[in-house]
């Protein structure tokens, strides 16, 4: 049992902090204040390989493992929460799936865009009656010849705004009377697909989130993911792998709001000496150092459990879990160690606080984790 | 084939540097290391000129076993191989022993070089003096502080600042240049290329034996170069107050540190009489 990064891991470490530092820390908070989507960092992260992380290298992708990538997410959530979402969103439930699933033909035909960053990938389950309950899911895709008829409307997400290319949770006919969810490779181009208004929300501004329509929308049946009704399947799994990349973009937030109270805590004088000095600061760092650790070990864990393609569901929901209290946990009391300050939009903790919340949401939230990991302990063997 | 080696160095990160408050000296064993940023730029100029002229780069450090991270991200960049020169009887050499030790390594594992590319200093010691050092060893032509350079058949075309002068100079290769952080700056690493480095790795790992040199040399003690102490500089801070009208207040200033607001504005505020 090793627990000392290796080589590859620091090296992937710096080179993505280099990045996020120099290009996204000047601009991170014009974003959340203009709630900008920066393609101008989009361009400069297309040759770096950030749109095709866990993507073979003869589609164009990196090929890394996972510890490597959840480094990357947490290291861009660590200067910008909303580019480390869009980026782990494209990469685990955009183009993993793909990768996971598809046929050759499919993996042909979508990855190297994909992988490039060309396309922008977007993940939809959600509806206004689905979500933690998938079989809510209304949208359908009828048969009609070599053809899918896909009608519906999504909410909520991620990357809505920007993507062009769409995995879209629909039910199909499996059967007599028979139904059940599969999932489609839609690209924006297709006629009757078109993007809703960007979701005003509290954190994670830089990214829009949005609804999509999908309006009789016709695509090929080579656009179908899998077999008919293998949607929960496929999902699912691609879920175990987007809740990873969430634990990261999670703990990301929280290093970067841990590193700004340590620093302000040994600037900020009150009675005469840095608050650092008083023990009620130093056991809030004390918490803060703890949990962040522990959080960063579990995540890792899990990441190398999956490249030693062992079953991770319930410890994916666990890091998941674990990481997004953390998260929520360490900023809350960034904020409180800032004091006045930490409330001001002068400082980075109050983005960060905001940023932190919704990672107890989305991906599943910390509810189905509970459901997910209480499942896997009580139907163990005792 | 353009032959192209490049000398990196890593040093610490200096947001991190820990200092021993009582010896006052850097706790190097403490601290993460890095590329020395203007070992990058020299990186860059010869991945440039290996893009342009089809050429191979070799990545040369000398340093302790944890500076084999800094050839692999030279690697991730875009370099070809790296050579580590590490060795605890190679601990402590002073920027003497360093090129020699650094002339000796290139000429046995690189002899038909062209172009020795090299940062024109270090973050953690700013001697510039390794890269002109290593040009006498290898017995090539060297100059330093490059900021643009152009290759045409056999001939190097060189542009550096020199105070208010630029200068264009021509160089016959083999040659040594050092190059300064203006006009290459450093591409951002590809998670692909870190990943290849790492899949694809090709490190030499040399130490004094393997390059025979001298049994008895032990660098700490050969070095000519004897450091004394290290230690921050002090620094002091005056307030003053200027008082009375307005007039008068900036009269004074201009006349106590119009030098110095000229410096930093650029201009020479004497020439201008101010009423």
């Amino acid at each position: 049992m090793d627990f000392n990064p290796c080589m590859k891991h620091k090296v992937i470490r710096k080179s993505v902090r280099a990045f996020a530092e120099a290009e996204l820390g000047p601009i991170v908070s014009d974003l959340d204040r203009e709630a900008r989507f920066p393609w101008e960092i989009v361009e400069k992260m297309r040759p770096l390989n950030f749109f095709g992380l866990q993507v073979p290298e003869k589609y164009g992708g990196a090929g890394l493992d996972s510890i490597s990538y959840a480094i990357t997410i947490e290291e861009l959530s660590r200067v910008s929460g909303a580019m480390g979402l869009s980026i782990t969103v494209h990469n685990s439930v955009g183009a993993y799936p793909i990768v996971r699933f598809g046929t050759e033909e499919q993996q042909k035909r979508f990855l190297p865009s994909l992988a490039s960053g060309e396309r922008i990938g977007a993940f939809c389950l959600t509806e206004a009656s689905a979500g933690s309950d998938a079989s809510g899911v209304e949208t359908y895709a009828t048969i009609d010849g070599d053809e899918y008829i896909i009608n519906g409307t999504k909410i909520f997400v991620t990357n809505g705004g920007v993507c062009g290319l769409a995995l879209i949770f629909a039910n199909t006919d499996i059967g007599p009377d028979r139904k059940a969810p599969s999932i489609f490779i839609v690209e924006k181009e297709t006629p009757g697909f078109s993007v809703g208004e960007t979701e005003d929300l509290c954190g994670m501004r830089a990214n829009p989130v949005s609804s999509l329509f999908l309006e009789d929308c016709r695509v090929e049946s080579m656009h179908l993911l899998g077999q008919a009704g293998d949607g929960l399947k496929i999902g699912l799994e691609s879920l175990d792998v987007g809740r990873l990349g969430i634990a990261a973009q999670a703990l990301g937030i929280a290093q970067a709001a841990f590193e700004v109270s340590v620093r302000y805590a040994k600037e900020r004088q009150q009675f005469k000496k840095p608050i650092s000095r008083f023990q009620t600061i130093q056991n809030y760092i004390a918490d803060m150092a703890t949990e962040i650790d522990a959080a960063r070990l579990l995540l890792y864990r899990v990441c190398a459990m999956k490249d030693d393609h062992m079953p991770f569901t319930a410890e994916a929901s666990m890091a998941k879990l674990f990481c997004s209290r953390v998260a929520r946990k360490v900023t809350e009391k960034a904020v409180q160690i800032h004091g006045g300050y930490g409330y001001s939009k002068e400082y980075d903790v109050e983005r960060y606080f905001r940023d932190a919340k919704v990672t107890e949401i989305y991906e599943g939230t910390n509810e189905i984790m509970q459901v997910v990991i209480s499942r896997s302990v009580l139907t163990r063997p005792s | 084939m353009l032959n192209l080696i490049v000398c990196i160095k890593q040093v610490p990160i200096v947001s991190e540097l820990p200092w021993d408050s009582k010896t006052g000296t850097l706790r190097r064993e403490l601290a993460e290391g890095m590329v020395n940023p203007s070992c990058k730029h020299a990186l860059e100029a010869a991945i440039r000129l290996s893009d342009q002229h089809n050429g191979k780069i070799t990545v040369f450090s000398m340093g302790p076993p944890m500076a084999e991270e800094a050839l692999y991200e030279a690697m991730a960049m875009g370099a070809n191989r790296g050579v580590l020169l590490t060795d605890k009887r190679m601990a402590g050499a002073d920027t003497y022993i360093t090129s020699l030790i650094l002339a000796r390594a290139i000429k046995k594992k690189c002899p038909d070089f062209d172009l020795v590319l090299c940062g024109d200093q270090t973050s953690d010691s700013e001697t510039a003096q390794v890269g002109p050092q290593l040009a006498e060893e290898l017995g090539i032509p060297g100059v330093t502080n490059v900021e643009k350079l152009d290759l045409s058949t056999h001939t190097l075309c060189l542009e550096r600042q020199t105070d208010d002068f630029l200068e264009i100079l021509e160089m016959d290769l083999p040659g040594l240049v050092t190059i300064s952080p203006h006009y290459y700056v450093p591409r951002h690493v590809s998670l692909g290329g870190v990943q290849q480095a790492f899949d694809y790795p090709n490190v030499d790992i040399l130490g004094t034996d393997d390059l025979e040199l001298d049994p008895g040399l032990v660098a700490l003690k050969h070095s000519p170069t004897k450091i004394i102490r290290v230690y921050s500089p002090a620094t002091e801070k005056e307030n003053i107050v200027l008082k009375g009208a307005v007039k008068r207040i900036v009269n004074e200033l201009f006349d106590r540190f119009g030098d110095r607001i000229g410096g930093a504005m650029g201009k020479d505020l004497k020439t201008h009489d101010h009423p």
